[in-house]
């Protein structure tokens, strides 16, 4: 492991103050769930750790939803009574994150920004394009994993949980810099490999989310469905969340999330439109699943990811409108 | 470069070839028909040390001044090397000690080859180090595939050429039982290399005294790996000594010292200090063995009655670079006209070791399917099936008398026909299989000595590969002078010990229960002598129960055990006795039944139930025998559903090499286990590690085709495998 610095930020003015322009020369700690192993794998060779324990770890209510301090921990965030009652596709998925271990050490943050498990990615006998090298593996390689929508030149699939259920619920993130403090959609975080090859999101290096704003989320019926072959600890092959804004008996409108089928987590707008002032039945979820992964042009190996996700968008629906599958 | 010898592994060892199916009654030492501690359920005497962390294992030992070792590893699948220059890691700070490991000139085959090594203060130091080395490989066409390797076009990787074709096996007249066929099932079948994981990698801790060697390593042959070290190092045997206290599984693959242990000890003489040397997790992947791949190309004929009437199999698989892939086929049933040719495959991967029943997981797989197949065309239960085409019942046969049972037990009579016809997207199902092994076992030595003050010890130079061999010695040792366990000192582990041989081939019981039966026995009687002018009777007419040594039939005539060994005054008993003839035999059989929950929507496959049926002979601890099964029932689940060496087909670098991707059974994937150990008194004692692996994949394969109707005929049943096999029947599958 190359050495490094530590310093220990005991706020966030601190931990900004020790944060560098450059990319991956100094990198913020918090749980370690990613950035360890990261290390120990020289995928990541920081001169200098920043100890980020000491932000946020709070859950506070705010504008009439909830400020998520990024420090919190995972298990904290799952069991947390409003976000239990309120988001409920956000406790469901911070619930199938990993390990209860990793639950208990793991942050919202860190689930936010931990970077892909593309096996070419995580191994260092790959100098993929993600580490500057000049191929992605995966194209004519072992794909079964990679992504069925948003591919290319690289062709992860968007690592967080958490990120897709913020989607669904339209969450935003605080983000403090050198330059000031910022909010930006979720939605809008997370970049596509042809706009942001070397990362997935658009925090700078100088930069830290410091927490998630969810807005309210009254009459919002909604469910995370995840996918994995494993029950124990496993990489979902794919999961959506889903948002359905209630107006009486039928769907007012709705945001349906897919995760790992592409590089970032993957807004289904046709999806959504098929839901929108219809009444959720079983045949309705089989048309919006349909619709959401129309446009998948699956790998050599990863066709059957088509057939998964749309299972899961089909029983994130059915779950949210409290129908069994 | 991987050489690697597995001494006692497989079913064909010559220590089972003679082994009898039952047992000797008229043995001088024969098994006690009144059984107080034998077959009961004993809790390990080391479990408590095991839960409190306090065990300590190869991995564990921590020696003054030690240091760290770590190997370079070559990052190429087939290449020479040119030159390996280990100038920036001597010149490393904290770096003790560097070496080659094959010299410039030398070839590399597969990614993980050992090219040097090191050692430094920390393993984070000899971890950097080992990234200083500057290596020149002239990079070599290779086979990253068994698909690559086929092909007419290949490039010659290896000598002799890239496959090796096996000698027909033939019997009876193929054509003749075709003709004889009422139904012909022609398909293709095939299982994926699956390495060991055993929880404690491989590795041990070597330090000199002078010229003397001491290794503590994680192995399942201390005498076997301190002859290892010897012709390795090339010092007398005498000089060495090989402990491992507790070890964390083998499963076939830890027979010797290998490349590491010879490196870790070169590197504690370089340094003058000792050098703790275990692998890591993607080291164990690449290069610390596997089980091959296996694939058949099968014909197989079954007449209207039900019979089988013929087979021919073109079959072939890769044990890595420049190994063996055979396996027994077809398994178990009797068909009376076959021919089989079989081609070793070779790849630039790291090579196959003994796992685990060598062999019999893939050849169990391949005719269990098949049997499925053939009863679905004739439209007969799968069990009745199976017990017409059985071979005569026999000690070491009892499978139609299983399959009875274990029916009966799994609720069998509710199967459904291929195809669960329940709505919705969850499809049950069930299937069975059966399997065979030798487990027979001799040549043990142990040394009993009963002392002065009543203390009991016990000592074999067997190891303890985490199944409980320490509480068999101890409960045969108790049994045999009428102690509670707990009066027994067991020490194993060590080269320095009477002999035994390598634990593989189930030999571990069967070798080691009666050469503990003889010592103690042997031990009984001097004490008997020792004390009978005091009881006034021929030492003969002594014996021990419940802690007392007295006089045949005449409990209240005698001493407590205490009082009987004070009479020995200042000179212990010390014995030595071996393994006889008599106690011990050879043969299993075994059959499971699995029930599996699919879900045809997401192609994601969870078993639900196992049970099996298995008998060892005499049952030494009924409980360590259960545990035998269950571990190896969840090996199973993991070798049908999840376990899958991933090698990048352009590159033939291994992309799971650690426990993310490469999935094992995790707690909740475990199904519910009924273990239904059918015990057999009058054969002894028979070792019971690798059949119940065998056949559980095979039946949760076929519980998957019951279920979903339509057959996966690849391991592992992935949801990509199954979605796919339903695309096949209902194109564009379901939602």
């Amino acid at each position: 492991m190359k050495p490094f610095a530590y310093v220990k930020a005991a706020n966030e003015q601190q931990a900004l103050a020790a944060l560098s322009r450059e990319r991956g020369r100094v990198l913020p700690l918090a749980g370690g769930m990613d950035l360890v192993a990261l290390l120990k794998d020289n995928i990541a060779t920081p001169d200098r750790l920043v100890n980020v324990k000491g932000l946020d770890a709070t859950i506070t209510a705010a504008d009439g939803g909830l400020r998520i301090g990024a420090a919190t921990r995972l298990i904290d965030l799952q069991m947390h009574a409003t976000v239990a009652s309120q988001y409920k596709a956000l406790a469901e998925a911070a619930g199938e994150v990993g390990t209860p271990q990793i639950r208990n050490l793991g942050t919202v943050g860190g689930n936010l920004l931990q970077r892909p498990r593309c096996w070419y990615f995580r191994n260092e006998e790959f100098p993929c394009l993600k580490k500057g090298g000049a191929r992605c593996y995966s194209v004519d390689g072992e794909n079964q994993f990679h992504a069925i929508l948003g591919g290319g030149p690289c062709y992860i699939v968007h690592p967080s949980s958490l990120a897709v259920p913020l989607i669904a619920f339209n969450a935003s993130f605080r983000i403090a810099g050198p330059r000031g403090e910022k909010q930006m959609p979720a939605e809008e975080f997370f970049e596509l490999p042809d706009r942001n090859l070397f990362g997935e999101t658009a925090l700078r290096a100088d930069e830290l989310v410091t927490h998630v704003m969810l807005p309210p989320a009254t009459a919002v019926k909604s469910a995370t469905y995840e996918v994995r072959f494993k029950q124990s600890h496993d990489w979902p092959i794919a999961f959506a969340s889903v948002a359905l804004q209630m107006q009486g008996a039928t769907v007012g409108s709705a945001r349906v999330v897919l995760g790992a089928v592409a590089p970032i987590p993957w807004r289904a707008p046709a999806a959504e439109a098929v839901l929108q002032g219809q009444t959720v039945s079983q045949a309705l979820a089989v048309k919006a699943a349909e619709a959401a992964l129309a446009d998948a042009s699956p790998m050599s190996q990863n066709a059957y990811k088509v057939q998964v996700a749309r299972t899961a968008v089909k029983r994130a629906i059915l779950h949210a409108a409290g129908l069994t599958v | 470069m991987a050489d690697e010898t597995t001494p006692g592994t497989g079913e064909g060892q010559v220590a089972e070839v003679a082994a009898p199916a039952t047992a000797n009654p008229n043995s001088p030492y024969a098994w006690p028909q009144e059984r107080r501690l034998l077959s009961s359920r004993v809790n390990r005497i080391d479990g408590t040390l095991k839960v409190a962390g306090q065990a300590r294992y190869s991995y564990d030992m921590n020696r003054p001044g030690m240091l760290y070792g770590r190997i370079l590893r070559s990052p190429h699948p087939h290449a020479r090397v040119v030159s390996i220059d280990l100038g920036p890691a001597k010149a490393t700070r904290g770096v003790r000690s560097a070496l080659a490991i094959v010299e410039p000139g030398a070839k590399v085959m597969y990614v993980g080859d050992e090219i040097a090594a090191v050692a430094a203060v920390s393993e984070d130091v000899a971890r950097d180090a080992i990234r200083a080395i500057r290596v020149q490989y002239e990079v070599l066409p290779f086979l990253a595939t068994v698909e690559q390797a086929l092909r007419p076009e290949a490039p010659s990787v290896f000598q002799g050429g890239n496959v090796k074709e096996s000698q027909v096996e033939e019997e009876g007249n193929v054509q003749a039982g075709f003709a004889a066929a009422a139904h012909v099932v022609e398909q293709a079948y095939n299982t994926q290399v699956q390495t060991h994981v055993s929880l404690e990698t491989h590795g041990c801790v070597c330090e000199w005294d002078g010229a003397r060697l001491t290794a503590w390593v994680s192995t399942q042959a201390v005498h076997g790996t301190r002859e290892g070290f010897a012709t390795g190092l090339n010092i007398p045997q005498a000089d060495v000594r090989v402990i491992t206290e507790h070890m964390g599984g083998g499963f076939g693959s830890k027979f010797g010292p290998d490349v590491q242990g010879i490196t870790c000890a070169r590197l504690a003489r370089e340094a003058k200090a000792p050098v703790h040397l275990m692998l890591d997790r993607r080291e164990e992947h690449l290069a610390a063995g596997n089980r091959p791949s296996a694939y058949a190309r099968i014909k197989a004929g079954v007449s209207a009655e039900g019979m089988l009437t013929a087979f021919e199999a073109d079959t072939w698989g890769t044990g890595g670079a420049g190994a063996a892939s055979g396996f027994p086929l077809p398994y178990i049933y009797t068909f009376p006209n076959r021919r089989r040719v079989h081609r070793d495959v070779y790849i630039n991967a790291g090579q196959q070791r003994a796992m685990r029943a060598p062999g019999h997981p893939q050849g169990c797989f391949i005719t269990e399917m098949l049997m499925d197949e053939l009863a679905d065309r004739l439209k007969m239960d799968p069990v009745e099936f199976r017990v017409r085409n059985l071979p005569p019942q026999a000690p070491n046969a009892q499978w139609r008398e299983y399959f009875k049972i274990g029916a009966q037990r799994f609720g069998w009579d509710k199967r459904h026909a291929t195809g669960d016809p329940t709505p919705g997207p969850i499809k049950r199902g069930v299937g069975c299989a059966a399997n065979r092994w030798g487990g027979g076992g001799r040549g043990t030595q142990a040394q009993c000595e009963i002392l002065p003050d009543g203390g009991v010890v016990i000592r074999c130079g067997t190891q303890d590969l985490g199944v409980g061999t320490r509480t068999l010695m101890a409960i045969i040792t108790a049994e045999t002078l009428g102690l509670p366990l707990t009066a027994i000192k067991v020490e194993l582990g060590d080269s320095n010990h009477p002999f035994s041989g390598g634990s593989g081939g189930s030999t571990t019981a069967p070798a080691v229960s009666p050469a503990i039966r003889v010592t103690a026995s042997k031990a009984l009687a001097e004490l008997a002598a020792r004390v009978a002018p005091a009881l006034g009777v021929p030492a003969d007419q002594i014996t021990a129960s419940d802690g007392r040594v007295h006089v045949k039939g005449n409990p209240s005539s005698g001493l407590t055990w205490a009082d009987a060994c004070r009479h020995l005054q200042t000179t212990p008993v010390s014995v030595n006795g071996q393994w006889e003839a008599g106690l011990s035999a050879s043969g299993t059989s075994g059959v499971q039944f699995a029930e599996v929950e699919v879900d045809i929507e997401t192609g994601v496959a969870k078993v639900t139930r196992i049970l099996c049926v298995q008998d060892c002979g005499l049952v030494v601890n009924q409980l360590a025998a259960e545990s035998q099964c269950i571990g190896g029932m969840i090996m199973g689940v993991g070798y049908a559903l999840y376990e899958d060496r991933i090698l990048d087909r352009n590159t033939a670098t291994m992309v799971n090499p650690n426990m993310e991707w490469y999935l094992v059974p995790g707690m909740s994937d475990v199904p519910a286990i009924e273990v239904m150990l059918m015990n057999q008194p009058e054969r002894g004692v028979i070792g019971i590690g690798e059949p119940p692996t065998i056949s559980t994949a095979a039946a949760i394969a076929n519980a998957v085709a019951n279920a979903i109707g339509v057959r996966v005929r690849s391991l592992p049943l992935t949801p990509h495998k199954v979605l796919a096999a339903l695309d096949g029947e209902r194109a564009g599958g379901t939602l």
